[in-house]
């Protein structure tokens, strides 16, 4: 690359990736990326840590990709179903499908590609599709998508390929692309009738257009006209995503080309509901061991629904998250839930290694828990830490199983509850389990307060949710808590079934009845009063069957939320599981005014250097870069700036020695060079501009810090 | 008049149209005269211009070149689609070249000079009007081309617009002129009747002709006034008809409880009457609330609130409206009939106005309760609101002036009204049209 770059005069060079021809070269290209990743492997490869970063990434992605198909396969499966049956009987419209997708454009990328190679599959070769940069101009259009269409190379003729590329660009109009479709079809079909006919029955041409609105509305009215006039000889297909809604089609389209079209909606999930999926699936699957803490969870969901809504963006987040987690040392190697896999990585452990773990916060707490000697032990010997440590990483891996099961019971039990005081969704759950204890907070209290209100018919179906969540579970480790747990839910939920609620109520009825018409009423005031009186009694009188039942259910679960859900905290060596680090913010929400202002204010916050040290911000150093200097000369100006005066004041700092008036006259060129070039550098940033209301003045355009 | 037995059978795969077939047939180069040089159809859309056309020259025999200019966006692609055609040139799929390579009139008028067996041949340019957008040397070459090629070519031009349009300084050729009429009632009932046979086979169950013809001036009805467009009548006449037969399909009556389907029919064509042009199916919800089915960020919902607010708010105003004022002013009646202005003259209804981008964030900032950092995703909201064209750039500017920058808002009050109201805002607060209400 360097030789290809060498050269005289500065410029642009222009490195071809392999995008464009992705299909043809498919094999290559899978190649390289292997190599690459090779290559990155070796900066950290050796590092236990970076093995078991890479490894969760890689099962993260397979997850993500995974979920991915399965969220879309119905919209997907739908699609490719119109897409093959639109031409079955004759059109004299070009059949549409309006796919709303919703606003994330780059997170439709996956979506589309997928749909491109599911209909390659199953329906048809030819599927192109159009990016609005290409498509500037009905000719560049026109031509873009024939050339795909032609070039595109099928199995069987790979060879021929080099031929097919040869056609120039100026060339391809709808009649070559006609010519081409018969060649393949129609002649072949009449040449060889009974070999190919069933195999070779026309196939569609699919043309994509994933982002509608970007294009020019005045070439895709003139594009949807010209092949309107073809579709009789050529069956095309069109697929336009949507970002906003139809009436974009119906605003953008006039009536004539509307007439041209035969729409079908067809709708995508929100990116919400999407967030949720990858969420609960992938992220709180009970065998991804790393987790988000409290705070930088918040954080990103809070960018999530605030700022961008953009599923891809969350998804990055977390694995820098991740990044940065595992990058601060070895000892989040241990982050596993597997126990032997936790061996053996602590095997492996260094001197070096356990001292990183002891630099862990909760470290601290342990020693501060522990006897004289064991401190002393705890401090020195590495033997003894790493038995402490292998301890306590069985008590949070199955702290951590156990944990998101139990979250997903409460869930099932708080998620449709009047006004959801804990949330409706798993992950409003998990904000608030992971950063206190859940059990202790108002809301649960008031949750379980609403539960107990609960009637039969609301109780019953819960219940045999979480039966039917735990019980595939317990198979796993039989035997224990957890099955005991299981079993008393079965029986409560028998026992609450048998339970016949009509004869209850006729029995309270019969009570109430009773004492109401049996004293005689002197005034409303007493009556009221009489009421109150029964209400208390009723909350001190005994429980009936039903509610006790109910209460005994509640209890139940209430204890085993209070034993499993506790604050992850609470653990010694969390950190190796947990990430809360919210200072990642500044990392991951840029901010450039800041940034810059920063830069230019205090060059010593990123060149580091000893000479630029300043304790005020308004201190003005001559060792600071110009730019700098000339920076923080502008911040006292007012809205225009004489540059005689700037000049003059530049010069007083950078330029100590001659301080008398005699000699400001003259400026040293080398000196004035540097202050035009500091100028012209803050003009380029958008700081200031040319004014033409004064004569050697700039008008400034930034206020404040 | 000459009655040919094409002729008869035009007039019967084409119905309502005998003058005009008998008109152009006169007008096409027969057997011996000399022909006409060029002639020009007009005529709404969707009024049998081109059918009447191509399947007259396909009868008869003429040597013909049929060509959509929607789909010469240059000059060349015209040039070499005709002699391709009148060449009756075959590409060859590995290496498909033209006729011949024809960049310019001159060029194709020599390589029309050299197809042999022109004489009589007949040249049709449909979508006429795209002429006027192409170079202007081409209508007026057109109309003289059998005096440029000394061939006796006839051009038929195509189109949705009086010739009357086409006049400019060079124009001094009027060709003959063949005007189509919209169809009327009985004419129309007459050609959707031909519709019979497909519906027949997709309907499930079994009926005749008259049944059909019934439902079609119950149909046309209620839709002759709105639309006299066939395809889109035939198209909504198909959309309506399956729905027209739901209750026989279902056995709640019979084919010929007439009653019983009208009623069951007439709400359901006047909600399509709605969609007329719009090709969505009438049950789809979301056509209803735009901005209920366009999911946005919290705070590009509230950017979008600031920019309809500066479009539609005048910069003197927004000092009274953004700034908290301490004191409430009491508003008495005539102040508020003072500012009430006719409807004409309301922001709201007089279009966006462009705003600056700094004034969009000053709004935005007054607007949202809370403080938010002034940070890069912000500010990619801002684009990606212009991409999706609820913002547009108000300047083309020469993209020099990152500051100059221009927008205004694309949304329409009731959207903007709903979005508001997602957010919990009352945007009629902040309209100085609404305010003194």
């Amino acid at each position: 690359m360097d030789e290809e770059t060498t050269s005289v005069s500065k410029g642009v060079f222009i490195f071809n990736n392999n995008t464009i021809k992705r299909s043809s070269h498919g094999k290559k290209r899978k190649k390289q990326t292997t190599e690459t990743t090779k290559d990155d492997n070796g900066i950290f490869a050796s590092n236990l840590w970076y093995q078991q970063y890479a490894n969760l990434k890689t099962i993260l992605e397979e997850n993500i990709t995974e979920l991915n198909d399965n969220m879309f396969s119905s919209v997907l499966s739908q699609l490719v179903e119109f897409v093959g049956n639109c031409h079955n009987t004759t059109v004299e419209e070009i059949p549409t499908a309006a796919l709303l997708t919703g606003i994330n454009m780059p997170d439709h990328g996956a979506q589309f590609s997928s749909l491109i190679n599911q209909i390659k599959q199953t329906e048809t070769p030819h599927v192109v599709c159009l990016q609005s940069q290409d498509c500037t101009h009905i000719k560049n259009m026109m031509e873009n998508m024939i050339s795909k269409f032609i070039n595109y190379d099928s199995p069987l003729e790979d060879e021929d390929e080099d031929d097919h590329r040869n056609i120039k660009k100026n060339q391809l109009n709808l009649p070559v692309l006609q010519c081409w479709y018969n060649n393949l079809y129609v002649e072949k079909s009449s040449s060889s009738p009974i070999k190919q006919q069933t195999k070779n029955s026309q196939k569609v041409l699919v043309v994509i257009i994933p982002d509608f609105e970007s294009f020019s509305t005045i070439v895709l009215q003139k594009f949807i006209l010209i092949i309107s006039s073809y579709i009789e000889v050529l069956p095309f297909v069109f697929i336009f995503g949507v970002a906003t809604s139809l009436n974009t089609l119906h605003t953008s389209l006039s009536y004539q080309i509307m007439s041209k079209i035969n729409i079908r909606v067809f709708k995508s999930q929100p990116s919400i509901v999407y967030l949720d999926k990858v969420l609960e699936n992938a992220f709180f699957d009970t065998n991804f061991p790393f987790h988000l803490g409290g705070k930088v969870f918040n954080l990103f969901v809070d960018l999530f629904l605030f700022y961008d809504l953009s599923v891809n963006n969350f998804i990055t987040n977390i694995k820098y998250a991740m990044a940065e987690h595992f990058c601060s040392g070895n000892t989040m190697s241990l982050c596993t839930l597997s126990i032997s896999e936790a061996r053996e990585m602590i095997e492996m452990f260094s001197h070096n290694d356990f001292e990183n773990a002891r630099h862990l916060l909760s470290f601290r707490k342990l020693v501060e828990d522990q006897t004289y000697e064991n401190r002393i032990k705890l401090l020195t010997d590495d033997d003894y830490l790493k038995e402490v440590l292998m301890q306590h990483l069985k008590k949070i891996q199955k702290y951590l199983r156990r944990f998101h099961l139990f979250l997903k019971l409460l869930h099932v039990l708080v998620n449709d509850l009047p006004k959801a005081p804990l949330g409706k969704k798993i992950r409003e759950l998990y904000a608030i389990a992971v950063s206190k204890d859940i059990t202790k907070s108002d809301e649960y209290r008031q949750c379980f307060q609403l539960l107990g209100f609960l009637s039969k018919t609301e109780l019953l179906p819960k219940i045999s949710t979480i039966i039917n969540i735990l019980s595939p579970r317990v198979k796993r480790f039989e035997n224990n808590k957890i099955a005991d747990f299981l079993n008393k839910l079965k029986q409560d939920l028998k026992d609450l079934n048998d339970f016949n609620m009509n004869e209850l109520q006729d029995a309270v009825e019969e009570i109430e009845c009773e004492e109401l018409v049996d004293e005689t009423m002197d005034s409303r005031k007493q009556f009221k009063e009489k009421l109150l009186g029964l209400t208390k009694q009723k909350a001190t009188r005994q429980l009936n069957k039903y509610e006790q039942l109910r209460k005994d259910v509640l209890d139940l679960l209430t204890n085993a939320f209070e034993e499993y859900l506790v604050e992850p905290k609470s653990f010694y060596f969390h950190e190796i599981f947990f990430f809360d680090d919210v200072s990642i913010q500044n990392n991951i929400v840029g901010s450039h005014r800041s940034a810059i202002h920063n830069a230019l204010n205090d060059p010593q916050y990123y060149l580091q250097c000893s000479c630029c040290e300043i304790y005020t911000s308004s201190t003005i150093l001559r060792t600071m870069p110009d730019i700098c200097v000339a920076y923080k000369l502008h911040l006292e100006c007012g809205k225009m700036i004489n540059l005689y005066d700037w000049l003059q004041a530049f010069l007083s700092i950078i330029d100590h020695s001659d301080c008398d008036d005699e000699s400001r006259r003259y400026v040293k060129p080398e000196l004035q060079a540097r202050f035009t070039q500091a100028v012209a550098e803050l003009e380029y940033l958008g700081f200031i501009k040319n004014s033409k209301r004064k004569a050697d003045h700039v008008a400034r355009l930034t206020w404040g810090g | 008049m000459a009655t040919d037995p094409v002729v008869l059978s035009l007039k019967q795969s084409l119905p309502c149209r005998d003058s005009q077939i008998d008109q152009l047939y006169n007008l096409l180069p027969g057997k011996d005269d000399i022909s006409i040089p060029s002639v020009y159809i007009c005529g709404a859309a969707s009024t049998g211009k081109s059918a009447v056309v191509t399947s007259m020259l396909h009868k008869l025999e003429i040597k013909h070149a049929i060509v959509n200019l929607v789909e010469c966006y240059t000059s060349k692609i015209l040039f070499e689609n005709i002699l391709n055609k009148f060449s009756d040139h075959t590409f060859d799929p590995t290496n498909p070249l033209p006729y011949a390579k024809c960049d310019n009139l001159m060029d194709f008028i020599s390589h029309l000079k050299g197809i042999n067996g022109l004489d009589k041949s007949v040249l049709v340019l449909d979508k006429a009007e795209e002429l006027r957008h192409m170079d202007a040397n081409l209508l007026p070459a057109f109309l003289r081309i059998t005096e440029l090629t000394n061939l006796n070519i006839t051009v038929i031009l195509i189109s949705d617009i009086v010739f009357e349009k086409y006049y400019n300084k060079s124009t001094d050729v009027e060709p003959l002129k063949v005007y189509f009429p919209q169809y009327n009632k009985d004419e129309l009932l007459e050609i959707l009747t031909l519709d019979f046979d497909y519906v027949k086979s997709e309907a499930a169950i079994d009926f005749d002709v008259d049944f059909y013809k019934n439902y079609l001036s119950l149909f046309l009805s209620v839709f002759y006034r709105a639309c006299r467009d066939l395809c889109e009548l035939r198209y909504m006449s198909r959309v309506n008809f399956t729905k027209y037969l739901q209750p026989v399909v279902q056995k709640q009556c019979s084919v010929s409880d007439s009653m019983v389907l009208w009623r069951n029919i007439a709400p359901v064509l006047k909600n399509s009457l709605e969609v007329l042009y719009l090709r969505v199916d009438v049950t789809s919800d979301q056509m209803n609330n735009a901005a209920h089915s366009l999911e946005l960020p919290y705070y590009a919902k509230y950017l979008l609130v600031a920019a309809y607010l500066a479009s539609y708010n005048s910069t003197k105003d927004d000092k009274k409206i953004f700034v908290r004022n301490t004191g409430k002013k009491s508003k008495s009646v005539r102040e508020i009939k003072a500012k009430s202005k006719v409807s004409e003259q309301l922001n709201t209804q007089l279009g966006p106005k462009p705003f600056t981008f700094d004034r969009l964030l000053a709004i935005f900032y007054a607007i949202l309760e809370e403080k938010v950092g002034f940070n890069n995703n912000l500010l990619v909201q801002v684009s990606s609101l212009v991409e999706l064209r609820l913002l547009v750039l108000s300047t083309v500017g020469d993209g020099t002036s990152l500051d100059g920058q221009k927008y205004k808002c694309n949304v329409s009050f009731d959207f903007i009204h709903s979005t508001a109201k997602t957010i919990g805002f009352n945007i009629k607060k902040y309209l100085s049209d609404f305010r003194h209400l």
